[in-house]
């Protein structure tokens, strides 16, 4: 140990630094995005990786977030809201990419946590999507349980005191309960809302679905994201449906990238822009689709990409 | 070795029937099983028969029924004693329900005896002017329909229930899983009284159904008549009536227990316990000769083939089963169905589509196809929709009701095509944005206007259900299917957009904006 004078600290120096170590924490949590600053190892608040295989992409996509270790701890149950809505095979690109929802089920599982599950309430008859997607073997495979959303027994009435239009909804008792809860979507095109993002995807622990509709969707999707921040989300943008969404089969895109956030409306305001406006023929806008912007008015994130410390990586 | 028969022919029974139950629940998603879940009917000649008779072709995966009947000429008719799932269900209920004592001694049953013989007669003409509602009667349809539909939901109903309080034990941590989906069956009701009634009978005579009823126990009954298998008697018999009153299928004359009705015996051996040891089974040359037949009187037999062409002109002159008007545009069939006049003469209500839609879109007509449709599988979509992939109600169809149509095929057929009610659909209505019919649509059938309101693409619809199904409006859907009455497969240029655009590999393409 070394003791020289040079070193040590004066008691200037002490009450500087712990004032500031006490308030930067209270002030960052003002501003969007800095919040977990506190993190050593995290560089950025949004990831794209490209090139490479599926899992190559998820570890360098996560690699500038500090890595799975900083979201799952040891013994901690994961979620993990897949979307696995269509009865659909996994290259009409309509349902996850089985080999991405792979990784990230052992990534966690390397991260130490103690068990996994997949869920989504699906659209068409839970057993077919399971089987036609691939995404239940694989799931199994990988070690995780997956489970879907048809029985009313897995859902807890909430109140969304946030929420605008939406009062209350039954939302999937797991996601509620979790320790970690991970938004794994697919961006899709989508004729009533245009696209199918991040945001979108949680409508998938919703029990009521269709209701939704009734009530005037694009806030509602805003609306129930306040329920439970998803604690990452790590958007499977390596193949995407560009024609005859949500449920395809359509045109196909592939983009090969995987997006990792903390931030659910940074990464859906990035992935807009993989889509043409129909009528124009330019990329969208992040605030021409509705439910993002709902969703940034909400405060649930950064719609303004240039405000969101971006970094692209690339896997091999 | 002889005491041991009894038991054996009770254990196998009861294997049976527990086979059938197996096989029933396994009637369900993923449909992996190597056994025909179906191997029930498939071994009913009854329903083979009469099917041939309806559909005037052969059907190959009924074939197995005439060796049924083979098995039936050397050994008499062993089915409904130690086979027939119907039969032990009855007799497994005797036994708690009714005590021998307390039936009525001095019942006449010969007026009864040729009942049944007059419903087969019935059946058989009936069948040749192709039309059958007799089916309802057969053992082995009706076994599969009660358990399907009046005892399978409530099954599900108590599992789910149970469900919670076994989670509630397990350890915290771990995550718990959907309900099943319960079927909900609207006749359900009606066919359990169907069941309970059946199972009544028992009160007046021991197997009331088999004996007087059955159609099945009947056809079973003029074959065992020239069986090979026999019974012989020796003069040792004392007449102590011992097997007169054992024999389940009253077949023993009391005035003369030396002999027996051949087309009654049910090859049990309950006889062989005889006490002066004087009875044995033998194999003889067939010969048609028995002791005190049936009565069928010349007028009994010409009256139940009159009754039965009568029927069939009956049915064939009614409005439900004509060309009029008041034809039911809701009545949807399942996919790859035969035309609907062969349909209901061809299926046998067994209910096995309805357990294996994974849906439980398919429901159970009473009589909104008329009295020729009774219990016929109709599609509801509110209830639920019709799988996009899914053929199982065409794969185990006993009678090819329901034709076996590859996934590919099966997904083109058009069962009907929905309609746009717009004057109660969200988009059309109000402003809001909806198209949930749209998103769930799995043939672009409903495309959206430029203010995102619905419009239909008929030539695309394939009647499926599903834009019925998930409809967010109360009660009955602002998106209606109606049946196109003959079903008929779309091209696939009609639904080209539908077709799978892969490309060849995702590494190889580049992003191409």
């Amino acid at each position: 140990m070394d003791h020289s004078p040079s070193k040590k600290i004066t008691r200037r120096q002490f009450i500087k630094g712990a004032t500031a170590a006490a308030t930067f924490p209270l002030l960052s949590n003002k501003i969007p995005f800095y919040g977990s600053l506190a993190h050593a190892a995290e560089e950025s608040d949004l990831v794209i990786a490209k090139n490479g295989s599926a899992s190559q992409l998820l570890q360098a996509a996560m690699v500038p977030l500090g890595g799975m270790g900083r979201f799952v701890k040891k013994g901690q149950r994961v979620v993990i809201k897949a979307n696995i809505a269509w009865a659909r095979t996994p290259e009409q690109a309509c349902t996850n990419n089985p080999d991405l929802l792979s990784a990230l089920i052992k990534m966690c599982y390397d991260a130490g946590a103690k068990r996994v599950a997949v869920w989504d309430h699906t659209c068409d008859n839970y057993q077919f999507c399971f089987s036609r997607s691939g995404l239940k073997e694989t799931a199994q495979k990988a070690g995780a349980d997956i489970f879907s959303g048809h029985g009313r027994n897995v859902y807890k009435q909430v109140e969304i005191q946030k929420g605008k239009k939406l009062k209350t909804v039954e939302i999937l008792k797991d996601v509620l309960e979790s320790d970690v809860f991970i938004n794994f979507p697919i961006p899709k095109q989508h004729f009533a809302t245009e696209l199918t993002l991040g945001l979108k995807n949680l409508i998938g622990i919703v029990w009521d679905m269709e209701q939704l509709h009734r009530i005037g969707l694009h806030q509602c999707i805003a609306d129930v994201n306040t329920v439970r921040k998803p604690d990452l989300v790590v958007m499977d943008a390596i193949r995407i449906l560009t024609t005859n969404g949500p449920k395809g089969p359509g045109k196909t895109e592939d983009i090969g990238e995987v997006i990792t956030s903390t931030d659910i409306v940074a990464v859906d305001a990035y992935a807009a822009t993989f889509f043409k406006h129909p009528k124009t023929g330019k990329p969208f806008k992040p605030e021409e689709i509705q439910f993002v912007k709902n969703a940034y008015d909400l405060g649930l994130g950064q719609i303004n990409l240039s405000k969101v410390r971006m970094k692209k990586v690339t896997a091999t | 070795m002889k005491k041991a028969i009894p038991y054996l022919r009770r254990t196998i029974q009861a294997l049976s029937f527990l086979f059938l139950l197996y096989l029933v629940i396994k009637t369900a998603f993923p449909l992996e099983i190597k056994i025909p879940v179906d191997l029930y009917l498939r071994l009913d000649p009854f329903v083979g028969i009469i099917t041939i008779l309806t559909k005037k072709e052969v059907i190959l995966r009924m074939l197995p029924a005439f060796g049924v009947l083979l098995v039936v000429f050397v050994f008499g008719n062993f089915f409904c004693g130690w086979f027939c799932p119907m039969g032990t269900t009855i007799d497994f209920f005797d036994r708690i329900l009714f005590r021998e004592k307390k039936r009525s001694k001095e019942f006449n049953d010969q007026p009864f005896r040729r009942l049944r013989y007059g419903i087969l007669i019935f059946s058989l003409v009936a069948g040749l002017m192709a039309f059958q509602v007799m089916y309802i009667l057969d053992p082995i349809s009706l076994i599969t329909r009660t358990l399907v539909i009046a005892f399978y939901p409530p099954a599900i109903f108590v599992f789910n229930n149970l469900l919670p309080q076994v989670q509630s034990f397990l350890p915290k941590n771990s995550f718990i899983a959907s309900t099943v989906p319960m079927p909900v069956f609207k006749v359900n009701l009606l066919i359990f009284l169907f069941f309970v009634i059946v199972l009544a009978l028992g009160v007046v005579k021991k197997r009331f159904w088999c004996r007087y009823l059955c159609p099945l126990g009947t056809l079973f009954s003029i074959v065992s008549r020239v069986r090979m298998l026999k019974r012989f008697v020796t003069v040792d018999c004392t007449h102590c009536l011992k097997c007169v009153k054992e024999c389940p299928a009253g077949a023993i004359p009391e005035t003369n227990p030396q002999e027996y009705r051949q087309q009654d015996c049910v090859s049990c051996f309950k006889c062989l316990e005889c006490p002066p040891k004087a009875v044995s089974f033998r194999f003889g040359l067939p010969r048609w000769r028995t002791v005190t037949g049936v009565d069928l009187s010349r007028r009994y037999v010409l009256g139940s083939l009159a009754f039965g062409v009568i029927s069939a002109l009956m049915i064939k002159a009614n409005p439900l089963q004509s060309e009029s008007g008041l034809r039911n545009n809701r009545l949807i069939r399942p996919p790859g169905s035969l035309p609907e006049e062969q349909f209901v003469s061809v299926c046998t209500g067994c209910g096995e589509c309805l357990k294996v839609c994974p849906n439980n879109a398919l429901q159970s007509t009473l009589l909104e196809a008329g009295l020729a449709g009774l219990y016929t599988p109709r599609l509801v979509p509110r209830i639920g929709y019709c799988e996009e992939f899914c053929n199982y109600c065409g794969r185990i169809c006993p009678t090819e009701a329901i034709r076996p149509l590859p996934v590919e095929e099966k997904r083109l057929y058009q069962m009907g095509v929905a309609h746009i009610d717009k004057t109660r659909c969200i988009a059309w209505d109000t402003d809001k944005i909806c198209l949930v019919c749209n998103e769930q649509c799995s043939y672009h059938a409903i495309i959206g206007d430029d203010k995102k309101r619905p419009i239909m693409k008929e030539e695309k619809c394939t009647g499926c259900g599903i834009c019925e199904n998930k409809c967010p409006v109360d009660g009955e859907a602002a998106i209606i299917v109606y049946a196109s009455g003959v079903q008929k497969k779309l091209k696939l240029e009609d639904v080209n957009n539908n077709k799978i655009e892969v490309p060849a590999s995702p590494a190889k393409k580049e992003r191409s904006s």
